[in-house]
């Protein structure tokens, strides 16, 4: 019975984007990010029209929340190639009811995160300088500097998550080419499926290239947040320049990851009718994933206290004193009760299973983790060496107005995925169904 | 015909045209194409259309000078070449400060002090910084006006002469003349002119801030009103009641560069230094002080008898209290020790009771003839001295005021509240004021004249101690203005003159059949030597009464002059508007200081709003917790609350001249404060003033400062050294020189073309300057240690900055210099993130660009003007290094210590500040800090900075 019904899903997954089931919910969801995109294009305008001088930034918290929605974004773009490669390699099959998604996710939330260092540039029309290109003056990126790590890091991060999604989606691709019943529809299909008529050659080739990217992916998933982090360790800013952050930003990104996972897939789940496919089981796992990768980022926070304390330097003291009482003290409570707090919920099974507690439990950790980032920069920023030059910061309209039409980015981009594309890996569900395929 | 032009001459054109014409027929290529028009005119021309196209309109009393670019460069006359002129600006009261103008291209960029002057000796004061913009302030009043429309000259002369020729019907009754304080020969000489000619006439002056008082006392102890001009140079121990020596004001530079020669001399172990000061508000005096004493304002004469009393001088008062009983043993002990080399000052503020005791108190401790020197008063005194302006006010009144010239002085804005002036100015038939404003005054008089800035016109003033300077310009006026004596020659009915001639009439007089040769060398030199006021060996000082001492039972109030604005004569440059005042780091807003216990019991916040009440009259205005202020007084800072639509000045802060009663303009009793509610957020650029963190201001003792250094620790670093080549720069900032006086800040603003982005951007943490003075306060609020810091780059060997930057817009030199590259910036910002002396500075927005031509007119040409989204912050003066880099290569030698100046050390009064090169062990810079005080800034960051401070000197060696 439940396998009849898995098998009806897996067919509707390539019927979604010739026909789709609910093209009014769509449309008004659609409507409502593009609203949220047009904020977007508005607000960078001003900001490129006026200037950066329009956030609320200022020496000597120079970053803001430009910063901390980079690190925020980059972070959730983690789980989706982690739950992909990492678990591909390890041969999780569960992965496949929720992989296609979450690489989806990933890809998105890359390119607003992308977005942001070059927006957020004093000079953004020359953010090519950071890329080394034979000038004609003989000039070259520093490379000393973490924020050319950083351009390396997640441009690599951006192509290589691209490849491995667009290579997982490429028979799916092919199914709905085959099913297109429209002249535009079977063009724009095939053009995108590359001539794929699932021969065993293809399909072994497919197999090795799949394994293959996954294995290049699974190294940047470490890496890039790494050096990420690296952005603040590598500076001497008490409360950044920290050996405990690489691995503390890694596990944030994964925690906040799955847990954007976890929203996502309770959302489409219950949206278009996939209960067959990501089970109770998956949305158990996922939440055994976010509870595990969270109790870790909770070590990193203890690790980060520790340090401090055990350090003995005034100046990380003074740090830790003004996070846990200073003026943006409101940040790290917030983090702290949003991160861990409902967290603990899912020690039980029931709620791991109830689709309604894990969304609610995954949004406390998104905006927990927002609430991290944003403590993070602006802490150390505003008590920073001498207290003549300490500041403060209060993010302007237009910072905000930012981060609203990065949402709507997302958000927008996300929409045209679910609508146009098979939004579940159908044929590695197929494999894992046909009993020959388990021996791949 | 072509009339010779009458413009200053430097040594290379030199002033008779007989040499001129001999030269140019000895070098008739340096001269080709010239023709009749002279090769300094041309300079100007060019500067001219370079800086002002479309401004510049011809002066009408000069047609015969042509301004013209040039076509063809001349020979061996570099346009980017500077040139200096030494000149003076009539500053504060009318006191000379003696400068030395540098022009590109003739406009005027630089203003430095004259080193040859006596009382610059190079220096020169915020004020005197800041006189630059002025020049190009483009809110001056460019034509004149009648009843508010633009006019022309020719209307204004046909009405002068009408006037005169009514006037001299009846000897000149009913004329009379208003001005600021004046010190120039050629005024003088223009009054008594008038006089003679109308004896009827009189001459009336209002000056906010006076020395009115002192001249009474003065007159009261000495039997005449005398200048009392203090040499901290040779005073071991000073004792100072409310006398704010080092702080702002005429005098600042004069004193401030001989206490920093004492001081100085301390230093090497040489006598005794110590300075005690007893004051109801904090001031930069207070700060450097080794003693201080917060005290009542009514309660100084009290302290005052008690120190006369420990040398006989008067009845001991009855009631002190413990800490005033120990200041004044500790005080007394000390100036009886050093007699003959001590010094008590009682503040010009003081009520004239409380200074004859201080003068009787000098005299016997052997002050006067030594550290005090009696001399003339310098300022031109008018007929009715202190009385002058009531005397003016009470004949307005009477109808017995027929005309009323008002030059240089703003009563609208600055009279006396109870003077009832505008009132009365009703009652004058013609009004007419000259300016450079547009100002309160002006909108009420029927006509305005707007004059000539101090650097384009031709006078002549003299400096505190009397030395005159003249005055010449160093451009052509911008617009269409006079100068101020060819006004007080028009209202003669005579036609207009230059005002060249008039000065120079002036000094033909005086110099006789040797004028042409002494008049040269005395424009060459920038000011006439030998004319210091001669010093006057004075009778012994009356022994005065007992000072009255009235004790308060409510709040008392006093009234300072702002700090950067002064009496509101400042409030339309943008410069001193940003300028951090002193002691609180506002800008752009004055504050009503207000004691911690003081606000905590009326729940004042800094920032709030509170009324003040005295004698029938209130004012609102913003409060600002001011430790170390006397607990139960306020004070009120004058010069803002001006209303000068579209001016830079116009609306900010509140008026305290509102409150301010024409018999007690300095202090006010039984005031009533209460709290109104919040303010808008004030404009500070140092949050944060208290200091917690030990190692950033440093003190020793006077032992730990004779010391040798210990060796430093070795320095590790993970990357490699950078290679070194050449000369090493390096600064060396000594923390017990500097008074905080902001000199340095206004002087970077001038010669690195620092942006001036206003108040809210100012509030929001995005001020521009290179330099900044911090100022931190620790201690018991109520008696707290202050200390001064400047902070400039650091220009770390080890910079954070250059790691950060992913384009390599931040580089070291091999010189050490850690350079910015601006073209290359992308503005990530992530220098300013990794500096833990956070002294970069960001372009947010567009700074410049909107900037109108006046203003690009005076940017120096030699610094790259910032565009939007690019990182700045201090060079060290870059391009001066390189300036001398080239001069010493073009000259093969190596360049010499000392040759170098950045402009902070170029103008600071106490030579706080020292550059040079640090490898060379001889330099004076590697001197300074081979010493024990030497320590740098936040050295945990093993950032190891070329920027390094000398420790503060204490008898305790205690904090900051």
């Amino acid at each position: 019975m439940a396998r009849r019904e898995k098998g009806r899903e897996i067919e509707k997954i390539t019927e979604i984007p010739l026909a789709y089931p609910r093209p009014r919910t769509w449309a008004a969801m659609f409507a409502v990010s593009a609203v949220l995109l047009g904020l977007y294009l508005v607000s960078v305008g001003v900001l490129f029209w006026r200037g950066v001088g329009v956030w609320g930034e200022d020496i000597p918290v120079n970053w803001g929340i430009a910063i901390s929605n980079y690190i925020w974004w980059l972070g959730i773009g983690h789980a989706g190639t982690l739950i992909s490669a990492m678990l591909l390699l390890l041969g999780q099959d569960w992965r496949n009811s929720l992989n296609r998604f979450a690489e989806a996710m990933t890809l998105f939330a890359v390119v607003c995160a992308g977005l942001y260092p070059i927006v957020h540039l004093g000079r953004p029309w020359f953010v090519y300088w950071m890329a080394p290109y034979p000038s004609t003056m003989g000039v070259w990126p520093q490379f000393r500097s973490p924020l050319t790590w950083d351009f390396f890091a997640v441009l690599t991060y951006l192509i290589v998550s691209a490849l491995f999604w667009y290579i997982g989606i490429l028979p799916d691709l092919a199914s709905v080419r085959d099913r297109a019943k429209t002249r535009r529809a079977q063009v724009f299909y095939g053009l995108f499926a590359l001539g794929w008529r699932g021969a065993a050659t293809h399909w072994a080739r497919w197999r090795r290239a799949y394994r293959l990217t996954a294995a290049i992916a699974v190294p940047l998933v470490v890496s890039v947040h790494s050096e990420i982090s690296l952005l603040l360790a590598a500076g001497p800013i008490p409360g950044w320049s920290s050996t405990v952050f690489p691995p503390y930003f890694v596990l944030g990104a994964a925690f906040s990851g799955f847990a954007v996972v976890s929203m996502i897939a309770v959302a489409l789940r219950h949206w278009l009718g996939f209960e067959a496919v990501v089970t109770e089981r998956h949305l158990d796992l996922l939440a055994k994933m976010t509870l595990a990768t969270g109790l870790m980022t909770a070590y990193g926070y203890f690790a980060e206290v520790f340090n401090a304390l055990y350090s003995g330097e005034p100046a990380e003291l003074a740090i830790l004193h003004n996070r846990l009482t200073g003026p943006i003290a409101w940040s790290y409570w917030g983090a702290l009760l949003g991160n861990f707090a409902p967290l603990q919920l899912l020690w039980l099974g029931r709620f791991r299973r109830n689709p309604y507690v894990l969304f609610a439990v995954s949004a406390c950790v998104a905006s927990g983790m927002w609430f991290e980032r944003y403590m993070l920069v602006v802490s150390s920023l505003s008590r920073h060496g001498l207290p003549s030059s300490w500041g403060s910061y209060s993010p302007s309209f237009w910072e905000w107005s930012l981060y609203a039409g990065s949402l709507g980015l997302f958000l927008t981009l996300f929409m045209l995925f679910v609508r146009f594309l098979p939004i579940i890996s159908a044929s590695e569900l197929k494999g894992e169904a046909s009993p020959e395929a388990a021996h791949a | 015909m072509h009339r010779r032009p009458s413009f200053p001459k430097d040594l290379a054109s030199p002033s008779d045209p007989a040499i001129f014409e001999a030269a140019a027929a000895e070098f008739p290529a340096a001269f080709a194409g010239v023709g009749e028009t002279g090769r300094r005119q041309l300079l100007q021309a060019m500067g001219a259309s370079l800086a002002l196209a479309g401004l510049t309109g011809c002066t009408s009393d000069e047609p015969d000078e042509q301004a013209l670019p040039y076509v063809r460069q001349p020979e061996y006359r570099a346009a980017d070449r500077p040139r200096h002129y030494a000149t003076a600006v009539a500053g504060i009261g009318g006191y000379a400060q003696p400068v030395l103008g540098t022009t590109y291209a003739g406009r005027p960029t630089k203003l430095e002090g004259l080193p040859e002057h006596p009382a610059s000796l190079g220096a020169a004061d915020a004020f005197t910084q800041a006189a630059l913009l002025g020049l190009y302030d483009p809110t001056r009043s460019q034509v004149p006006r009648r009843l508010g429309q633009p006019a022309d000259w020719g209307a204004f002369d046909a009405m002068m002469v009408e006037t005169a020729r009514r006037l001299d019907a009846r000897q000149g009754e009913g004329l009379r003349l208003l001005t600021g304080q004046q010190t120039s020969p050629t005024f003088a000489r223009q009054i008594s002119q008038i006089v003679e000619r109308w004896p009827k006439a009189r001459w009336h002056v209002l000056e906010p801030v006076n020395e009115d008082q002192r001249l009474a006392a003065t007159a009261l102890a000495f039997g005449r009103p005398l200048q009392v001009l203090p040499r901290l140079d040779l005073a071991e121990v000073v004792v100072s009641l409310d006398d704010d020596l080092l702080g702002p004001g005429p005098q600042q530079t004069r004193n401030a560069r001989m206490w920093s020669q004492r001081r100085i001399a301390y230093q090497a172990g040489q006598g005794d230094h110590r300075l005690f000061v007893a004051e109801p508000t904090p001031s930069l005096t207070g700060v450097a002080a080794d003693d201080r004493l917060a005290v009542a304002p009514g309660r100084i004469g009290a302290v005052g008898q008690a120190l006369a009393a420990r040398f006989g001088l008067a009845p001991a008062p009855a009631t002190l209290s413990a800490r005033e009983q120990a200041w004044v043993g500790a005080a007394a002990a000390a100036l009886s020790q050093a007699q003959g080399r001590a010094l008590v000052s009682v503040g010009a503020l003081q009520p004239p009771a409380v200074q004859t005791l201080g003068l009787a108190l000098a005299h016997r401790i052997g002050a006067v003839g030594t550290t005090l020197r009696l001399a003339e008063p310098v300022a031109l005194a008018p007929p009715d001295g202190g009385a002058s302006f009531g005397a003016l006010v009470a004949a307005m009144a009477a109808g017995a005021v027929d005309t009323l010239l008002i030059l240089d002085a703003n009563p609208a804005y600055a009279a006396p509240a109870d003077s009832g002036f505008a009132e009365s100015l009703r009652r004058v038939r013609q009004t007419i004021h000259a300016g450079l404003h547009v100002d309160e005054t002006a909108h009420l008089c029927a006509w305005h004249a707007p004059v000539e800035h101090d650097l384009e016109t031709w006078s002549d003033a003299r400096a505190v101690e009397g030395t005159v300077s003249l005055i010449q310009p160093l451009v052509r006026p911008f617009y269409a203005v006079r100068s101020r004596h060819a006004v007080l020659e028009t209202l003669q009915g005579r036609p207009v003159a230059s005002g060249r001639g008039l000065v120079a009439a002036t000094w033909r007089e005086r110099f006789g059949a040797a004028f042409e040769s002494l008049w040269a060398g005395a424009l060459r030199r920038g000011f006439v030597e030998d004319t210091a006021a001669p010093e006057i060996a004075a009778a012994a000082a009356a022994i005065p009464a007992p000072a009255p001492h009235a004790p308060s039972s409510g709040l008392e109030l006093v009234f300072r002059p702002d700090p950067t604005i002064w009496d509101g004569r400042f409030a339309s440059n943008a410069w001193l508007q940003e300028l951090p005042k002193p002691l609180n780091k506002v800008t752009w807003d004055n504050i009503l200081a207000v004691g911690p216990d003081l606000a905590l019991a009326h729940g004042l916040e800094s920032g709030d709003i509170a009324r003040v009440a005295a004698g029938g009259r209130t004012i609102e205005a913003a409060v600002w917790i001011t430790p170390g202020q006397s607990r139960r007084t306020l004070t009120a800072f004058l010069g803002y609350g001006r209303r000068l639509p579209d001016q830079v000045g116009d609306g900010h802060g509140y008026d305290a001249y509102e409150i301010r009663p024409q018999a007690t303009p300095w202090a006010l009793t039984d005031v009533v404060l209460s709290k109104v509610g919040g303010g808008p957020r004030l404009a500070t650029t140092q949050p944060h003033q208290a200091l917690d963190q030990p190692g950033i201001v440093r003190a020793v003792t006077p032992a730990q400062a004779r010391a040798p250094k210990p060796p430093p620790a070795d320095a590790v670093s993970f990357y490699p050294p950078v290679p070194k080549d050449g000369p090493q720069w390096g600064l060396s900032i000594d923390t017990d020189l500097c008074i905080g006086c902001n000199a340095c800040v206004t002087a970077c603003d001038a010669e690195n073309n620092i942006a001036i982005v206003g108040k809210d951007l100012v509030a929001e943490g995005r001020q521009m300057h290179w330099l900044r003075v911090d100022h931190y306060v620790e201690g018991d609020p109520a008696a707290p240690r202050e200390a001064f810091q400047p902070v400039p780059c650091m220009h770390c060997e080890d910079a954070p900055c250059e790691v950060g930057c992913p384009v390599g817009a931040t580089v070291h030199g091999p010189d050490g210099l850690n350079l910015q590259v601006y073209n290359r910036c992308i503005g990530t910002r992530t220098c300013s993130s990794y500096c833990p002396y956070k002294v970069r500075r960001f372009n947010w927005f567009d700074y410049t660009g909107s900037d109108p031509p006046e203003r690009r007119a005076q940017r120096n040409p030699n610094v790259t003007v910032r565009t939007r989204g690019v990182m700045e912050k201090c060079t060290y003066c870059i391009q001066r290094i390189s300036d001398a880099r080239i001069q010493a290569k073009l000259e093969n030698r190596a360049i010499a210590d000392g040759e170098i100046r950045t402009a902070c050390q170029q103008t600071c009064p106490t030579q706080a500040i020292v550059f040079g090169d640090v490898s060379d062990p001889s330099s004076a810079v590697s001197r300074r800090k081979a010493q024990a005080r030497d320590y740098s800034l936040l050295p945990e960051e093993n950032t190891r900075p070329r920027t390094t401070y000398l420790a503060r000197i204490r008898t305790n060696g205690e904090g900051g």
